[in-house]
């Protein structure tokens, strides 16, 4: 589907061989995130007592994050804050702006979301070994099981782990692409029934928007308090 | 309807460019994938150091200004309340001391005046018993006086009567004792 092509802008970048051009894709990373810093410049311009809208804005966003973070993976998480706040604050501004027609939306590219995840595994990873030492490969048997199904148990766990990254990519990438190309139909639909039946399925793409508006939000959540169970999973050893 | 027709076709000429651009997913294909994952790390790099180092700890910062406001007023406040408190007590207090003052004062003033009455009340009674004392003492004296002068009245009538029926004078002093025997006789009627 065209919404999703990736093109060149600019000219073609190469580095030892591997082609780092400027894309779409990228031009819609670098929008994102200066909407990002924009807005937290605003938010933050003027430290009032009383805040304005904007400061507000920013303020809900600050303490949202860091309660997300508190409830789930507890006081020990808080110097990982600035990270889950930049990567939900990401994910949320990339699926939003990717909402405005004729945009690019990053998060529906399997390699976007893949090596966000990735990072994060590696990441919880490492966090978990430097905590915890060998003792972190405890996470794979859960206490309270019997003997006889730990075998099994502790495969079906490594699977598990081993499968987060690819779980938390695709859920986020599929999630966006379904709904574009939901949203592509229904336009299709729009225009191939033409003015008589054209109206029901006008209707549905309204309705398909705002409920893509609430996915867009709702996927970034999720790909912040995933991130904050694993995490949780690495500082705080429960089984 | 010609209108509308060539306005349909027109749409339909657009949609059948859409669907051709659609060749399987983009996504799947691997020539900008080194891209991506380099301008998604570069930006997102940005976007991390300028959050972390900037940002958040302004918002942090802002936030707990405002929590340690709030906790500053509200100390305040329940510092002003007792102080309020404390003023009310005191005011009570001095109204209570000036209440019992005033009814010292009072009872002072009233036996005050009332010894003042009493001595007062004494000395008019003292001039009073003094002035009766007095005042007897003048009915007496007038009582003995009058009883001379009755005696001296009565000589001279009794020696007047006598020298008119009798014609002859007689001795005064003969008179003198006759009356004062006759007074001392009758005095007793009269005094």
């Amino acid at each position: 589907m065209q919404q999703f092509n990736v093109h060149k802008i600019g000219p073609e970048i190469k580095i030892a061989g591997v082609d780092l051009s400027f894309t779409n894709s990228s031009l819609f990373m670098v929008i994102s995130a200066s909407v990002i810093l924009l807005f937290l410049f605003l938010g933050t311009r003027e430290k009032k007592i009383v805040p304005d809208k904007i400061q507000l804005i920013a303020e809900m966003f600050y303490t949202f994050v860091a309660k997300m973070i508190s409830d789930t993976a507890g006081s020990k998480a808080k110097p990982y804050f600035p990270f889950i706040f930049s990567l939900f604050m990401f994910v949320l501004f990339c699926n939003m702006v990717g909402m405005l027609p004729y945009s690019f939306t990053v998060t529906s590219h399997i390699i976007v979301t893949l090596i966000m995840a990735l990072f994060i595994f590696i990441a919880v990873t490492i966090i978990g070994f430097v905590k915890h030492g060998f003792k972190y490969l405890n996470i794979f048997v859960p206490s309270g099981v019997p003997v006889v199904l730990l075998p099994l148990i502790t495969v079906i766990e490594i699977i598990s782990y081993l499968s987060r990254p690819v779980s938390l990519s695709v859920r986020l990438f599929a999630n966006m692409m379904a709904g574009h190309t939901m949203l592509k139909v229904f336009g299709g639909f729009v225009i191939s029934l033409g003015l008589l039946g054209g109206w029901l399925p006008l209707g549905f793409s309204v309705a398909l928007t705002g409920l893509e508006i609430l996915v867009a939000f709702l996927q970034a959540y999720v790909f912040a308090i995933l991130t904050c169970i694993y995490l949780n999973d690495a500082l705080n050893l429960h089984h | 309807m010609k209108r509308y027709f060539g306005f349909i076709l027109a749409l339909l000429a657009i949609q059948n460019d859409l669907f051709a651009a659609e060749a399987g997913m983009p996504q799947l294909d691997p020539k900008y994938w080194a891209s991506q994952a380099f301008w998604l790390i570069l930006v997102f790099t940005i976007l991390y150091i300028s959050i972390a180092k900037f940002y958040l700890p302004k918002i942090k910062n802002n936030l707990d200004n405002r929590e340690n406001k709030i906790k500053d007023d509200l100390d305040d406040a329940n510092k002003f309340k007792e102080l309020s408190e404390s003023k009310l007590k005191e005011y009570e207090k001095i109204l209570e001391d000036a209440k019992k003052e005033i009814i010292k004062i009072h009872i002072d003033s009233k036996n005050i005046l009332n010894k003042d009455i009493q001595t007062k009340k004494e000395a008019v009674e003292k001039d009073i018993e003094k002035e009766i004392v007095k005042a007897q003492k003048e009915i007496i004296d007038l009582k003995k006086n009058s009883v001379s002068d009755i005696q001296k009245i009565s000589e001279d009538i009794a020696s007047n009567i006598i020298e008119k029926i009798s014609g002859d004078k007689l001795n005064e002093s003969s008179i003198k004792a006759a009356v004062e025997e006759t007074s001392k006789k009758n005095l007793g009627k009269y005094l």
